[in-house]
């Protein structure tokens, strides 16, 4: 009953995952004039293979090996799933019977329509082969990819991040090591703070000072202010600093519904 | 000759919150299925891995915090180099960020129910569409910076290539079958220029179906 739920449930959401990713898949290939939708890497990986319906195909096999043993082990699909399996092996499809690009790959209603087909079947897939896993193979999960996933996410990526912004420059350095750090601090995790340094840095490096680089600052700031506030940073730093915390502030934080620990 | 054809509704610009409402909308759903059958969640372990933390009453203030800004970066970005990014925006904004925000306040509802999680998600692609194609017209002639694009493209996956590794290590310290099996697994999936992370996984899980990992 539950299996029925999930492929029913799975075919719906294949089906709408896959149009979008197709439609904007193709629009990335008119972009900029058109606004296009997916990543640079899925771009370039789309470019690379142009043409050959069997490296399209293969490209997008080896990552639903990937996508599969992730599924099964821990019940997340990857990112892969709408970056390269869908884009690939719907231009796979379309490029079997026309190898002629414009026609096929670039072409948004082609890819929407080839795109939701391959979503039914292999978001369907996926989600229908995981409930079927022994336990044993459960606690491989927790027990490996789960360890091996915290690390990545701290330190491995602000790490990784952090470098690649002081490879860029020293403005982009700059901002991605303060907001980096004010980001590990407030929100948990450096690498928000970091790729926003890095969208600052650039954007200065580029333009200077202009309407978009400072509404961007504007909107950095009160981003931090309210995540901040809403995990109780203030009242952490206050604390922290054997400061007492002001009735007002305990009171403004229970309006929003967060109780202050004394 | 490409350029002759963008022309109608697939090429239009307010196609576009459609079409980022119908993968949004999926995306959300996924959600749902992962919140209520704990499969089919479209973004990385790493990532679920932080909703599960919430999930399981660690809170949910990272995921929340990681997914909005996340989010809320990748829309900025968007418009600005054409090519809207899924996996910050969608995927980890909608699919995490929000159901974390969501989740934290006590409003389990959208997650519980497919149709409001359908819904929930259409909205809210239709939402970040329309911001999208708003701020490109009125930012795309006023600036020719790309705001970093590249830098953040080059570490996302150069971070990705740590997985690989990391699992086997993790694997070795699990148990020494499931260490042996994702040693060879990787192995053999690099021989066949295959991403490493894949092979350990898969090499960890048989050996670990045959010998349990012993739980203490």
């Amino acid at each position: 009953m539950v299996t029925l739920m999930i492929v029913l449930k799975s075919i719906v959401i294949g089906a709408l995952v896959g149009f979008g990713v197709g439609a904007g898949a193709a629009r990335m290939f008119h972009a900029p004039n058109v606004q296009g939708m997916g990543a640079f890497r899925t771009f370039g990986e789309l470019n690379a293979c142009a043409g050959d319906p069997i490296s399209h195909f293969s490209f997008g096999l080896g990552f639903l090996f990937n996508s599969w043993a992730s599924v099964v082990g821990a019940g997340a699909l990857t990112q892969d799933v709408d970056h390269r399996v869908i884009p690939n092996w719907a231009a796979a499809v379309l490029l079997w019977r026309n190898k002629n690009v414009a026609e096929t790959l670039h072409n948004p209603k082609q890819m929407a329509i080839a795109g939701a087909a391959v979503g039914v079947v292999v978001v369907t897939l996926l989600n229908s082969t995981a409930t079927a896993i022994p336990e044993s193979m459960q606690l491989v999960a927790t027990k490996v990819l789960v360890p091996a996933a915290n690390w990545l996410i701290n330190p491995i990526m602000p790490i990784v991040f952090w470098m690649a912004a002081m490879d860029a420059g020293k403005r982009t350095g700059m901002w991605g090591t303060v907001l980096g750090g004010m980001s590990h601090l407030v929100m948990g995790n450096a690498v928000p703070g970091i790729v926003l340094g890095i969208l600052i840095g650039k954007g200065l490096d580029d333009s200077g000072w202009n309407k978009i680089t400072k509404s961007m600052f504007i909107a950095v700031i009160l981003l931090f202010v309210f995540s901040g506030f809403f995990r109780g940073f203030d009242v952490a730093l206050l604390k922290s600093m054997s400061v007492e915390i002001p009735q007002w502030l305990i009171e403004l934080h229970e309006t929003f519904g967060s109780v202050v620990k004394k | 000759m490409g350029e002759l054809q963008a022309k109608g509704f697939w090429y239009s610009e307010w196609a576009f919150p459609l079409f980022v409402a119908c993968l949004s909308s999926g995306i959300f759903a996924g959600t749902h299925l992962y919140y209520v059958y704990h499969v089919g969640a479209f973004n990385d372990i790493a990532i679920v891995a932080m909703l599960e933390a919430g999930i399981k009453g660690g809170g949910y203030g990272a995921a929340a915090a990681f997914g909005a800004s996340f989010l809320f970066a990748r829309v900025l970005e968007g418009p600005l180099v054409g090519i809207l990014d899924i996996g910050g925006s969608l995927q980890t904004g909608i699919g995490i960020g929000v159901p974390a925000l969501m989740l934290g306040a006590g409003f389990t509802a959208p997650l519980t129910s497919f149709p409001l999680a359908l819904t929930t998600g259409a909205l809210l692609g239709l939402i970040i569409g329309t911001v999208i194609i708003l701020i490109r017209k009125y930012t795309i002639n006023a600036s020719n910076s790309t705001f970093g694009a590249d830098v953040m493209m080059g570490a996302g996956n150069a971070a990705g290539r740590y997985l690989g590794p990391l699992i086997v290590i993790s694997a070795i310290m699990a148990s020494i079958p499931v260490g042996l099996g994702a040693t060879a697994g990787a192995a053999i999936f690099y021989y066949y220029n295959k991403p490493i992370a894949g092979g350990a996984i898969i090499g960890a899980m048989l050996l670990g179906a045959i010998f349990p990992i012993p739980t203490q």
